[in-house]
């Protein structure tokens, strides 16, 4: 008996009927889903996508890979209906049970067992995978496209495990036997781990252009998540998977029919985080701040939820993903029965199993294809990892390995700051010159007047003293005293009875705005203008901003910090910040047009 | 090619190099092509490098001294 109960929806729905053509029955998978036709859908959509794709990898190739790594995590079921289906595409007999008892010893040429080595590192250890594992699979010839659907299958054999584990479904035929306690050799050099962490590194495959006006599952993701996360734009060579996975996951966040799409979030936030996933960390910490969470939140969630203000049910809705997700050898009955006895319906509970498995489904798609970072992750979880070497059980975690360090984001400013906690007013004015620049500079630009930002520092110094104590290291020292000088700079424009302009925009707001000047512009302006003159002409045109542009512009352009930074320093997401700072320039540059356009007449000043 | 449309919306990110190299190329593509969009990216790469250049909301140093000093005094003295 399954752990949820099924409900008949009879062999004549769509996608019973086609996982029936596709395997000549119903997985007792598919059937644990009941309670929920649109997650079968999801899944079957998924399985469709990639085991019945026209793309590079035979049908046997992709079965193995679901086999083998079923096998090596110790899931009978899962391996069970890998074995159905490969034996009906004809492997022997007896290759299949080689492949049930190891790899490599079965009789199959180099670059088979090179595919299988990756996908079983991958589904393992997906932190270790570099792009030398790329590499090797190159040398056997793989090319990027059957790299993205290795990949993707390895995915979806992990999304397959983590829906066994939280559902146990019986065996549909005869449970295969596994030898127990199998461990993944994991080869290879982990030595670019550290570089995977940093926002800057391109995926490693190749990633051609694709328009959302002419690719509808990109007009979907820019409508659903407000832009196109690198996940999906890492995978243009292969549209068909890509667009699979976008049906996948539309069908499962977007309904809010059982779980609210902000608890949806927070489990695949916490469940990233448990893996160490830092690209998927960043990405729902956005996607949550978008639906109204705040940055500070989000970052507790990924760091810690039971330290968040989620409600007691919540917490342990998170607890039962993070168990299923990331430490499965402990999941049990005791799991469903918990939740179950907190109030939640058998719906919500299977929405979070198959929430969770489209998570490990991301994670390691993530680390398999090297995708590149839409947004930094959070400081506090980034040093968090830090002290997790050693991972006592990620999705498999039968295996041993030296884990390099990976340093953390850091805070150059942590020593003084401790010591001004402890009272040194030496290093509390240490402190303030270094961001004396930085603090004018935000001022200046939020409330538009330089004589009245210097009046406002004193202010601004004062408080961060009167509030060190409460400073918690979860953000940088920077960005803590700039949302200071936000608070004391709304609060001097409510004085002064002027409209509030620095919050987060109405939608649409910031993307409607079109140049209009577009003539060319003088080869050398700075030949025509002394080097103070344009100073003067730019303060003049920045301070002509409405405020949220010139803050932005202020922050990105002259003081010269991340999208990221300006992003945490200001509550705004990054789209926001992105959007002010493009409309910003744009506005300044309609400003400065007439002085430097070409055939404007040299303006005086 | 890609529209102006779809230059415009990548516009942002390919000023702060946080495209792909597929990407960069399809938009460069655009660029060398399209006039008023060369004219538009032209003009902002301007705008942006006098503004970073600029070194424009400098405080001068004893402005930053005196302000700073003052803070410290009324700590010093427990006023705040």
């Amino acid at each position: 008996m399954s752990f949820l109960p099924e409900v008949e929806l009879g062999d004549q729905f769509q996608a019973f009927a086609a996982f029936g053509e596709d395997l000549g029955f119903v997985p007792n998978l598919v059937r644990a889903q009941s309670l929920l036709p649109r997650v079968i859908e999801a899944q079957a959509v998924l399985e469709k996508g990639v085991r019945l794709s026209q793309g590079p990898l035979s049908r046997a190739q992709t079965e193995r890979i679901l086999l083998c790594v079923a096998a090596i995590r110790g899931d009978v079921y899962c391996a069970g209906l890998a074995r159905t289906a490969l034996r009906h595409v004809g492997e022997p007999h007896r290759q299949i049970e080689g492949l049930l008892e190891d790899h490599s010893c079965v009789d199959l040429p180099a670059a088979e067992i090179a595919l299988l080595d990756f996908s079983l590192k991958l589904s393992a250890d997906s932190l270790s995978i570099s792009s030398l594992d790329i590499e090797r699979l190159r040398q056997h010839g793989f090319d990027d496209e059957s790299i993205i659907e290795t990949a993707v299958t390895t995915a979806l054999a992990i999304y397959r495990c983590t829906l066994s584990v939280g559902l146990r479904p019986e065996p549909d035929r005869e449970a295969p036997k596994l030898r127990p306690g199998r461990e993944v050799s994991v080869s290879g050099v982990l030595a670019d781990r550290s570089a995977s962490r940093s926002g800057h590194e391109t995926s490693y495959v190749r990633a051609p252009y694709l328009s959302p006006e002419t690719f509808a599952p990109f007009a979907t993701l820019i409508r659903t998540h407000g832009f196109i996360p690198n996940f999906f734009r890492a995978q243009t060579l292969r549209p068909d998977l890509l667009s699979a996975e976008a049906e996948l996951t539309s069908l499962v966040l977007l309904p809010e029919d059982v779980l609210t799409r902000s608890q949806k979030e927070a489990v695949l936030l916490a469940v990233s985080a448990a893996n160490l996933n830092s690209y998927c960390v960043a990405v729902h910490c956005n996607l949550l701040r978008g639906l109204g969470v705040s940055a500070e939140e989000g970052d507790q969630i990924a760091v810690d939820h039971h330290g968040s203000s989620l409600s007691e049910a919540d917490k342990a809705l998170l607890d039962f993903a993070i168990r299923l997700g990331s430490k499965f050898s402990e999941f049990s009955r005791d799991d469903v029965v918990r939740l179950r006895a907190l109030g939640f319906t058998d719906p919500q509970i299977l929405e979070t199993v198959v929430v969770t498995a489209l998570n490990n489904f991301a994670n390691v798609l993530q680390k398999g294809l090297g995708i590149e970072h839409d947004f930094d992750p959070p400081l506090a979880f980034e040093q968090k990892k830090v002290h997790l070497q050693t991972f006592p059980d990620r999705p498999i975690a039968r295996r041993s390995a030296t884990y390099p360090v990976i340093e953390p984001g850091y805070d150059p400013d942590t020593e003084l700051v401790t010591e001004a906690r402890a009272g040194s007013l030496e290093a509390f004015e240490e402190l303030v010159r270094r961001h004396s620049r930085l603090v004018y500079r935000a001022l200046a630009a939020m409330l538009g007047n330089q004589d009245q930002a210097q009046d406002a520092m004193q202010d601004v110094m004062l408080s961060a003293y009167q509030h060190i104590a409460s400073f918690q290291a979860r953000s940088k020292f920077s960005t803590w005293l700039v949302s200071i000088a936000r608070n004391r700079a709304i609060e001097y424009l409510r004085k002064r009875g002027k409209e509030v302009s620095l919050d987060e925009p109405t939608p649409g707001e910031d993307s409607d705005f079109r140049p209009r000047e577009l003539r060319d512009w003088v080869d050398n302006p700075e030949q025509a203008y002394s080097r103070t003159e344009i100073q003067k002409l730019i303060e003049k045109g920045i301070m002509a901003l409405p405020a949220k542009y010139r803050t932005v512009v202020m922050l990105r352009d002259i003081e010269h910090l991340e999208i990221e930074e300006i992003a945490r320093q200001l509550g705004l997401s990054i789209p926001a910040v992105k959007a002010r700072l493009l409309r910003g320039r744009l506005m300044l540059r309609e400003w400065l047009a007439p002085h430097f356009a070409a055939g404007a007449r040299r303006a005086t000043q | 090619m890609i529209t102006c449309d779809e230059f415009f919306a990548e516009f942002c990110n390919y000023f702060d190099g946080r495209v792909s190299l597929e990407v960069r190329d399809e938009l460069e593509l655009h660029l060398s092509q399209c006039r008023a969009c060369h004219a538009l990216y032209d003009s902002t790469s301007k705008t942006v490098k006098f503004v970073t250049e600029s070194g424009s909301f400098e405080l001068p140093e004893n402005v930053t001294e005196s302000i700073i000093g003052e803070v410290m005094a009324k700590l010093r003295t427990g006023k705040t």
